[in-house]
């Protein structure tokens, strides 16, 4: 996905001379393309979190678009006051995209395990929170927010999903609505583990890529059914909660520090997010509200 | 100027009693260094958001009561409209909100971000070839925060001979965490330092004026509650204290004695 996010802007920069790189010292190599070709407009400010966010936060004052670009956890865990104010309360917005999504550095450890990113930036007015699941949906996505004035985090994973959606930015997507009882959500990486889960599943199949405006509209279709969140970091959840009066259950995180290592499969598995660990729980809800909706028929 | 600095000092005074609002003794510290700012800086008070103005961000934004008594002062609005500071509705608070004041580029209140966002506002103008150039006011007890320090790192990285940080040394640092010798630090830092008497208008517009090969610090040398002896005595009792009618009189009687 930085390889598809790399010839996004380089394309974009073919048309748009205010584009400026701004990196943590991550990716730099990947970007050498776009050094050469705009060594005024490429700075790697070194792991300097929170001045990465400020700079571009000024760069946008000044009427250019930034690329914030670095590790997840760090440049928004610990930059969250310069994303807060700087970026949003002063309306100087510009894109953060981040590296490293929820435990694709597993081996790394607690400290480079990002879940709580999504979470923490939509509580932020003005921010917009992507969490884009294939390439394609980072470039449209890339192409159709970057240059709109809003502060717009990226989230960017090294585990794509193959699955061709329709893509538009703020609107979710029904992959599946067959009158099921039961209704699965998810965003991201994980929607190719969840299909593979629930293919045969009486479940309706809701995706999203956009979190922050969440796509309250699709969410209200399913109001009537039980509702399954499934993913592998908090803020889906949270988000699919802005529409009230709905029963929802939530499949993946804990209130604990994921400790082991491993890779990205390793600790899915663990969080029983493996196509098998999801299976397991989704039918589970599928046995209590048996497979088509019906009044009276919800008992979780 | 020494007559319209007192005078800043007055109305300061003035509306901290009346609204029961204000940091004064950190106003009083920054009184000059703001008239010399904005005697240098170019600007239009007519035109605030005018394409070729120079730009100013307080960093140590709890010295927005300065700011603004100074921006009145310079036409930017009517002064009479900062005596409302920190009510429901008002547009001045205690912190300013830059979507409500003209003349104010960015909203500051929390320590250590003004520094990082013209450092981004300097690279912008660099990147652009202008000749517009950007300052910024941080305090010594500002400087305590890890993010001006990285700033600084990151400006010098980049080059930026059209940032100038002014370093309001009233020593508020004293009872925290202390930052001896900062002319030595910033200059380790990658900055050109000059250090100035920081209540010396013309000193400091001479400081302010010069244009060098690498990023400025001026370190202006303040006093914390400069102007009143009582604050000056014991600015951490009035760091967010506003005086009763009988300490107003007698802080007024000071600053009239004063030859600042």
């Amino acid at each position: 996905m930085r390889r598809q996010f790399k010839n996004t802007v380089m394309d974009l920069a073919l048309h748009e001379d205010r584009i400026v790189m701004i990196l943590g010292d991550v990716s730099v190599y990947l970007f050498k393309d776009f050094q050469e070709k705009y060594p005024n407009r490429f700075y790697n400010m070194g792991i300097s979190e929170n001045t990465l966010i400020s700079v571009g936060a000024g760069l946008s004052a000044m009427g250019f678009y930034p690329f914030v670009h670095t590790i997840a956890p760090f440049i928004t865990e610990r930059s969250y006051e310069q994303i807060k104010l700087d970026m949003c309360y002063n309306r100087f917005g510009g894109n953060i995209v981040s590296c490293g999504a929820s435990f694709d550095y597993a081996w790394d450890g607690a400290t480079h395990h990002a879940y709580t990113d999504l979470a923490i930036l939509r509580l932020l007015p003005g921010m917009e929170v992507i969490q884009p699941g294939s390439t394609r949906e980072l470039d449209i996505l890339l192409r159709s927010q970057y240059n709109n004035g809003n502060p717009t985090y990226f989230r960017l994973s090294d585990h794509p999903h193959h699955v061709d959606v329709p893509v538009e930015f703020g609107r979710g997507v029904a992959l599946k609505d067959t009158g099921a009882a039961v209704t699965v959500m998810t965003a991201g990486p994980l929607l190719g583990n969840v299909l593979e889960a629930c293919r045969d599943l009486p479940v309706n199949l809701v995706y999203f890529h956009t979190l922050k405006p969440i796509d309250t509209e699709l969410i209200r279709r399913f109001r009537d059914t039980r509702t399954v969140v499934v993913h592998d970091a908090f803020g889906l959840k949270e988000a699919v909660c802005e529409v009230p009066d709905l029963r929802v259950v939530f499949h993946g995180m804990q209130d604990a520090f994921c400790a082991s290592y491993g890779t990205l499969h390793d600790i899915r598995r663990q969080l029983g997010l493996d196509p098998a660990g999801i299976r397991e729980f989704v039918s589970g809800v599928v046995q209590r509200c048996g497979p088509y909706h019906q009044e009276g028929k919800i008992f979780l | 100027m020494k007559t319209t600095c007192k005078e800043i000092r007055k109305q300061i005074l003035h509306i901290a009693k009346e609204s029961g609002h204000g940091h004064i003794p950190t106003c009083f510290s920054i009184v000059e260094i703001l008239c010399a700012v904005y005697s240098t800086l170019r600007h239009d008070p007519r035109d605030p958001l005018w394409e070729k103005r120079d730009l100013f961000i307080l960093s140590k934004g709890h010295g927005a009561l300065a700011h603004y008594c100074v921006l009145g002062r310079w036409g930017y609005f009517d002064p009479e409209r900062v005596h409302a500071l920190g009510a429901f509705r008002s547009d001045f608070g205690c912190h300013a909100d830059r979507f409500k004041i003209p003349g104010i580029e960015a909203s500051t209140g929390s320590l250590g971000h003004g520094i990082g966002l013209a450092v981004g506002m300097a690279l912008a103008l660099k990147i652009d070839r202008s000749e517009r150039r950007v300052m910024t006011l941080i305090g010594d007890g500002e400087a305590n925060e890890g993010s001006v320090w990285e700033a600084l790192l990151v400006a010098a990285n980049l080059g930026l001979p059209n940032l100038t940080v002014i370093y309001d040394d009233n020593r508020s640092h004293s009872r925290g965490l202390q930052i001896l010798n900062p002319a030595e630090k910033l200059r380790a830092f990658g900055c050109e330092v000059t250090e100035a008497d920081g209540h010396d208008v013309e000193a400091l517009k001479a400081a302010l004026r010069h244009r060098g090969k690498y990023m400025q610090a001026i370190v202006a040398r303040t006093c914390k509650g400069c102007g009143c002896p009582t604050f000056v005595g014991s600015p951490y009792e009035w760091h967010r204290r506003s005086p009763n009618d009988d300490e107003y009189r007698m802080l007024l009687e000071e600053l009239d004695a004063q030859a600042v």
